[in-house]
């Protein structure tokens, strides 16, 4: 798809479009028009900028679905099967485009559903991932007739047929001679190019008259991109909220304690023997943070569906840690040996880094994304183990003991942990963190250094010096450690979600005092009549 | 779209929700229902816009399927009027309904059609840019049938429209809308035409065509709207001081320029009054014998009448002639030996002083633009080029230069009218390819085609219908009660006339009886169609306050509305999927719609109602057999009141209806099919309603050569009556004299703006100063309130589609009042924040929106709301500009209108207490 940004008005004639032929809910809009605006007075520039799924040639929605609900056709198309998807949103946090949503419920735009509502429903899209299509329906069926998509508007997208200033064009970009090649022969660009996903929506944004100019997103001063009410600003994710995060939470600290318990027993810090109950702790802890992600998908008796995808989303391989950890556990419990309890720690092991990798592919969300997320909640993870590990230990002396080995690890695990975190602020403008998520961060980090890391540093070390309270500081350090660690994940996955925002690296020169396009006083090279119209002339029948 | 396997069909329809339509469209109907819109593709080659329809178009099965719709005929079961009362209307069948109505209408023919003070009893308005007739059916009929009819209740005519350049566009070149002609123009100077919002599909697919083959356009605006964004250059100019920089860019070419060379000589010369000399007192000086104007023949150094083969013309200079000058009421001047000097050279003397520095200092466009505006204006003009449409040679001149509404309206909007046709006519590009052009025509008679329109009148003019002002004919007691024919002659007497006199003044009349005409009182009855002038009209609250004082309202009802509030009785009309008509299509329509094919659509009724509702046509039909016209009524269809003349010429052929018996809608648009259909092939095919179902739209072309008016001008000889305006001047003066005999004294300053050529005043003094007429300061209210339409809202009657609503939202200033980001920031308004705008007259309120692209001196609200009964709009809490301005005299112009502009103040809703406000809205 071409999409021109000297044409296109804002008209919202593509978005009404797209919602008849797509029988969408309030609300929702697969194909939306924003109204963008940069400069000051009295130098501004406007324009409306259509967004909508890029049908990316790399789509980051797809490897991470877990069903394979989402999938891309050979035609490049990417397309969503709402009969598989259970509707856990990771494709909606991935997609560094704002495109997907998902509608938990049916809405009616007066309350009560009208008769052409109830005429075009669509049960089997609630509780789903929902998105543009590319009117694939519409473009098969006239394939099937003959027509060629793009030429022929019944073969062609709604909102590109409907477009009336021919700013949306569609066609097949494989083919040199087709009319969306043709366009991008000129200067163009795709949105947020930078993330390596190659959308298939690229945008013209020159003419004779008003040749483009390089600017746009990055024109926006601090203020605009702190402002999640300016549209090329990305809003807050919704999708995962606090029942995500407990899942991170809860998952991170029976992950990190079933790994450091069994690090313990090997260490002699804890009695090898009590590894099968204490997995089995682990393995109960972790049921609620999966509980709480179970209540929070769209369609939860598909949920066994998650197991697809094993190849490339890290859910689905999640998914399997826990379908292995818990016979593991089960089975040590009845049939204690060394080898379970190293299999049900590696297994925890390798569901933390699950756990962590699922953040960091989520590239809708620039705060997850980042190269530091895995080792960040890695770590965390661990330290959050270690603090319930030593919050056990404080309180039941028969686990073990802890000896100087717990606090001098809770010590290396505190001192990681904060230098990631020191780290990840640090980098964070250059990462592409966006500012209103930068600015939670940067909110909420004297408040994790104290709790998550100063507060357990120091009982750590007092513990070291004062081994007669060894008890208290431990278990002060482990309650303050999983606090930490809690906090800082509930704070980036609720709170610091800002979505990717549009990034437009280029924009037409037009507008007022220094925006506007250069002046044109020696005459015109323009003469008679503009090509589509003699294009309609040639046919022997159209108007201009 | 999703596969389904029942019973599925698609109708063909047009939509015609705004003045830029039609436009087509087909509507998928499963098991009876709507579901789905698209354009209809089968149209794509002929319709100009490759037959899309736009955003307002889908919005019409949320419209039909709306369960806020007035499901049946209502009465009003209080009697009691006004915002506060509860009408406590009550479901009654359509029998009672027309029992009840049908009975008033027989009470005010036995009565006497006029009351005693000669106004007609019966009223009727409806709504915006001539849309309703549209949807109306048969409803002209009954009102050709009735007799007088008060049309002159205005519903924001004056202020909503082009005003001014309806009636000075038709009268200079039949151009009731201006449009660059947008396939060939390449340089546009657009002051605050808002034409990516208001000039529909074509006009935004030829205007993307024009931007993406390199058309330059500057948008002159206080206020970047869609229009300034998508233009090469927005200059913010301070309201309504277009005059100023329209005429810094005349001064810049015809002074500063070496106007020989860089304007069109030949086309002045020779299409324009230039060289008519002008007498010492203004007049033509004309020639004795005959009576023409004379010109002076530089050939042989002798004045002859303008028209007597004259080689070289004077355009400046002085000249000791004789002659005679005709002024106002057959005033004779003869004059043996006097000074006189052409038109061009009184237009060059009197631009004199309007330098680009002094327009700078008025309209706060820096003079380096406005030179460098007008040299590119004239770089493009390509003076000289010709062009070839159709096998005819005319000349190219590619550059236009357009006003917006409130530029074209109110005060300074002549200046501004006069102007733009200057601008055109300087570089000869009125009425030729890549110019200006007007695309209906309205006033005049005939009016179709549109070039058939331009017929020879006197002095080498096109003839124009003047309401009469000498002392015989002058029209003392006013028809109806705008006064238009008294009031303003340039209206003319057309059936679009009364409702483009000052339709704003009725309401002001029954307020305050003017002096010196009849006693002013509501009609017996009125009767509303697709409008709500309680919310759209100027200072719509005290519309409101009037319409309270209506004995008997008939309103044709969608839904609950803020001017059916006021009405005796509701009746409920089919919309537009559940109706049937038939239109005319193609040729030269409103804004860009110039076609290369001229027919027919059919609104083909794909939907049975889904609420006990009638079609208008069988509405028109049966209160026209109440009122006992049932004949007369018959009679006006079949003389072409529904559209089309049922009979031919000389018998060509005859689809007459029988006058005696009442036809149903059926009846009625099978028989325009057919006649119709006749006309357009010339007998060879002739389609009634069922073919017209199935097809949905019957086209011939139409020849692009009728774009232009400028071959049938040069076939008669006629001139562009510009730049002297000898004509209008002596309508004022002597509309002046009328006005003193009869002792008439409120409409003095509007017969000042009668002028040869206009002069320039501070026309924003004019709204800053009106505190004043309240006592107030005018330091108290310190911004300038605007407004400017919104694309998906213009004209659709669509503010209760909660999906319009939707997507509205996504364009900025659609939630609220925009400010300028420094000024909110000097006023510690933040985004989103409930603020008060106020004026000396009223008061709205809404959300800040935040916004760059507004001067810092400005606010501005989008569209008309504020809504206080209209379902679900009334939630949208949104501000509208129509609740602070007023309608005054002192605010109406020469013309009847006045500007969408006010002065307010803003301030936090929260500090209401500090305004002497109660401290909640």
């Amino acid at each position: 798809m071409v999409i021109d940004v000297n044409r296109c008005v804002g008209c919202q004639t593509c978005t009404i479009a797209c919602k008849h032929a797509n029988d969408t809910l309030p609300g929702v809009q697969w194909r939306r028009v924003v109204d963008v605006e940069l400069g000051e007075y009295p130098s501004v520039e406007r324009f409306f900028l259509v967004t909508g799924c890029q049908h990316c040639a790399e789509p980051p929605c797809v490897p991470v679905c877990p069903t394979g609900a989402t999938w891309q056709r050979e035609d490049g198309l990417v397309v969503q099967d709402y009969d598989v998807c259970i509707g856990c949103a990771y494709c909606a946090v991935s997609c560094p485009y704002q495109a997907r949503t998902i509608a938990h419920d049916m809405r009616w735009y007066y309350g009560e559903a009208t008769k052409q509502e109830e005429a075009v429903r669509h049960d089997e899209r609630l509780g789903v991932a929902q998105k543009c299509t590319f009117c694939k329906d519409r473009v098969d069926e006239g394939l099937k007739q003959g027509l060629k998509p793009g030429v022929d508007p019944e073969a062609t997208p709604a909102c590109a047929a409907a477009c009336i200033s021919s700013a949306i064009q569609f066609g097949d970009f494989r083919d040199p001679e087709s009319n969306v090649s043709q366009l991008i022969a000129g200067p163009h660009f795709q949105l947020n190019a930078e993330l390596g996903t190659d959308p298939q929506i690229k945008y013209l944004y020159t003419t004779p008259a008003i040749p483009g100019r390089p600017g746009g997103s990055a024109e926006l001063d601090e203020e605009r991109l702190c402002d999640p009410a300016h549209p090329l600003v990305g809003p807050l994710q919704t999708l995962w909220d606090w029942r995500a995060a407990m899942n991170w939470i809860f998952g991170g600290i029976a992950a990190g304690f079933a790994v450091m318990a069994y690090l313990a027993s090997l260490a002699g810090a804890v009695h090898p023997d009590r590894i099968p109950a204490l997995h089995f702790v682990a393995a109960g802890i972790m049921a609620i943070g999966l509980f709480c992600v179970f209540l929070k998908i769209g369609r939860k008796l598909r949920f066994w569906r998650a197991v697809a995808r094993p190849q490339t989303s890290w859910m689905t391989r999640e998914l399997y840690a826990v379908a292995v950890f818990y016979p593991l556990v089960l089975a040590n419990l009845l049939w204690p040996s060394a080898i379970l309890s190293l299999l049900g720690g590696a297994t925890a092991l390798v569901f933390l880094w699950c756990q962590a990798k699922i953040l960091h592919r989520a590239r809708g969300v620039p705060a997850w994304r980042v190269p530091l997320m895995p080792w960040m909640l890695l770590a965390t993870g661990l330290l959050e183990g270690m603090g319930l590990l030593a919050l056990l230990l404080a309180r039941f002396s028969g686990l073990g003991q802890p000896g100087v080995l717990v606090p001098l690890a809770g010590l290396a695990l505190v001192a990681i942990n904060a230098a990631l975190w020191i780290a990840y602020r640090n980098t964070a403008q250059a990462e592409g963190i966006v500012p209103l998520a930068r600015r939670v961060i940067g909110d909420n980090s004297l408040a994790l250094h104290i709790v998550g890391h100063a507060v357990p540093a120091l009982m750590f070390v007092l513990a070291l010096v004062n081994p007669a309270l060894l008890q208290v500081y431990l278990g002060v350090a482990g309650a303050a450690a999983i606090a930490g660690g809690a906090f800082w994940k509930f704070t980036l996955i609720v709170r610091a979600a800002y979505q990717q925002g549009f990034g437009v690296p280029a924009v037409p020169q037009r507008g007022s005092g220094t925006r506007a396009a250069p002046a044109r006083v020696q005459g015109t090279p323009l003469r008679g009549a503009p090509t589509r119209m003699k294009a309609a002339a040639e046919q022997g029948s159209g108007s201009p | 779209m999703a596969q389904r396997t029942s019973a599925k069909k698609t109708v063909p329809m047009y939509c015609y929700q705004c003045v830029a339509g039609p436009d087509f469209f087909k509507v998928e109907v499963e098991n009876g229902v709507a579901t789905r819109i698209e354009s209809n593709w089968d149209i794509r080659k002929e319709h100009p816009a490759g037959g899309r329809v736009c955003v307002k178009a889908y919005g019409l099965i949320q419209k039909t399927y709306n369960p806020n719709r007035v499901q049946s005929p209502m009465k009003r079961t209080n009697p009691k009027k006004g915002r506060d009362q509860d009408p406590g209307f009550v479901p009654i069948s359509w029998d009672e309904a027309f029992d009840m109505v049908g009975g008033k209408l027989r009470e005010i023919r036995a009565a006497g059609l006029e009351d005693e003070h000669g106004f007609p009893r019966f009223a009727v308005t409806t709504g915006g840019g001539g849309t309703p007739v549209q949807y109306m059916g048969s409803w002209p009929a009954f009102l050709a049938a009735w007799g007088p009819v008060d049309q002159g209740f205005g519903a924001g005519q004056g202020v909503k429209c082009y005003h001014s350049e309806h009636l000075y566009g038709e009268f200079w070149h039949r151009a009731f809308i201006v449009s660059p002609d947008t396939p060939y123009t390449n340089f546009v100077i657009n002051c605050g035409a808002n034409i990516e919002a208001s000039h529909g599909v074509v006009g935004i697919w030829r205007e993307a065509d024009a931007r993406v083959r390199g058309a330059r356009r500057i948008q002159v605006e206080p206020h970047m709207s869609i229009t300034g964004a998508v233009s090469s250059e927005w200059v913010p100019i301070k309201p309504k001081t277009d005059a100023a920089f329209l005429f810094g860019l005349i001064h810049r070419i015809i002074h500063e320029r070496n106007w020989r060379e860089v304007c069109d000589v030949p086309f002045l010369a020779e299409r324009t009054n230039s060289p008519y000399l002008v007498g010492p007192n203004g007049w033509f000086l004309r020639d004795p014998a005959t009576g023409k104007p004379l010109v002076f023949d530089l050939a042989d150094n002798t004045a002859k009448p303008f028209d007597a083969g004259i080689k070289r013309p004077a355009m400046e200079g002085e000249f000791t002639l004789s002659g005679i000058e005709i002024g106002p009421d057959q005033r004779q001047w003869t004059h043996d030996s006097c000074k006189a000097k052409p038109s061009f050279q009184k237009l060059l003397e009197h631009m004199q002083p309007y330098t680009p520095d002094w327009a700078a200092e008025e309209c706060g466009v820096p003079a380096e633009s406005i030179r460098r505006i007008a040299d590119e204006f004239l770089a493009h003009a390509c003076i000289g080029e010709t062009i070839d449409i159709e096998g005819h040679t005319l000349p190219f001149r590619p550059v236009a230069v357009l006003v917006g509404k409130g530029i074209a309206n109110g005060w300074g909007a002549y200046h501004c009218c006069w102007a733009q046709k200057m601008m055109a006519v300087l570089v000869g590009a009125l009425e030729v390819p890549g110019g200006i052009l007007g695309t209906a025509v309205k006033l005049v008679r005939p009016a179709n085609p549109r070039v058939g329109s331009a017929l020879p009148g006197p002095d080498g003019f096109m003839r124009y219908q003047f309401n009469p002002t000498s002392a015989t004919d002058w029209m003392r007691q006013p028809n109806i009660r705008n006064a238009y024919k008294t009031l303003i002659p340039l209206v003319s007497d057309s059936p679009w006339s009364p409702a483009l006199g000052p339709a704003h003044l009725p309401w002001l009349f029954l307020k305050t009886q003017p002096k010196g005409l009849p006693r002013i009182e509501p009609p017996d009855i009125w009767f509303c169609y697709r409008t709500n002038p309680a919310i759209s009209s100027w200072n719509a609250p005290e519309v409101a306050k009037q319409l309270a004082k209506f004995p008997f309202i008939v309103a044709f009802a969608y839904t609950d509305d803020e001017t059916n509030h006021f009405a005796d009785v509701l009746l409920p009309e089919s919309t537009d999927l559940e109706s049937l008509q038939l239109i005319r299509i193609g040729g030269t329509k409103f804004n860009q719609n110039f076609w290369r094919h001229e027919g027919w659509a059919l609104r083909a009724k794909p939907l049975e109602p889904v609420a006990n509702t009638r079609d208008m046509t069988d509405i028109a039909t049966e209160l026209a057999k109440q009122a006992g016209i049932l004949e007369q009524y018959v009679g006006a269809i079949n003389k072409g009141a529904a559209g089309m003349s049922l009979a031919g010429r000389a018998g060509a052929f005859n689809y007459a209806l029988d006058p005696s018996t009442p036809p149903t809608s059926t009846q009625v648009w099978d028989a325009v099919c057919k006649a119709a259909s006749h006309e357009l092939s010339q007998g060879k095919e002739v389609h009634d309603l069922e073919w017209f179902r199935e097809h949905g739209y019957m086209l011939a072309p139409f020849p692009q050569i009728d774009w232009y008016l400028y071959p049938v001008m040069e076939k008669q000889n006629l001139r562009f009556e510009l730049p002297y305006q000898e004509r209008l001047t002596r309508h004022g003066q002597e509309l002046a004299h009328r006005f003193k005999e009869a002792g008439i004294d409120w409409w003095e300053k509007q017969l000042r703006e009668y002028e040869f050529l206009p002069t320039y005043e501070r026309f924003p003094d004019i709204w800053l100063n009106y505190a004043r007429e309240f006592g107030r300061d005018p330091a108290e209210y310190p911004l300038w309130a605007m407004t400017a339409r919104s694309f998906q809202y213009a004209w659709g009657a669509n503010v209760g589609i909660p999906l319009i609503n939707e997507v509205a939202n996504n364009i900025a200033g659609h939630k609220g009042v925009i400010v300028n980001r420094r000024t909110a920031k000097q006023m510690g308004i933040a985004e989103g924040e409930d603020v008060v705008i106020e004026s000396v007259t009223g008061i709205t309120e809404g959300k800040a929106v935040l916004r760059e692209g507004i001067r810092p001196d400005c606010v501005l609200m989008i569209g008309q709301f504020d809504h206080w009964k209209t379902p679900f709009a009334r939630d949208l809490h949104l501000p509208s500009l129509n609740s602070v301005t007023d309608i005054s005299l002192k605010l109406t112009d020469g013309t009847g209108s006045g500007a969408d502009l006010m002065r307010v103040k803003l301030y936090k809703a929260s500090d209401r207490a500090k305004h002497g406000r109660p401290a909640t809205a």
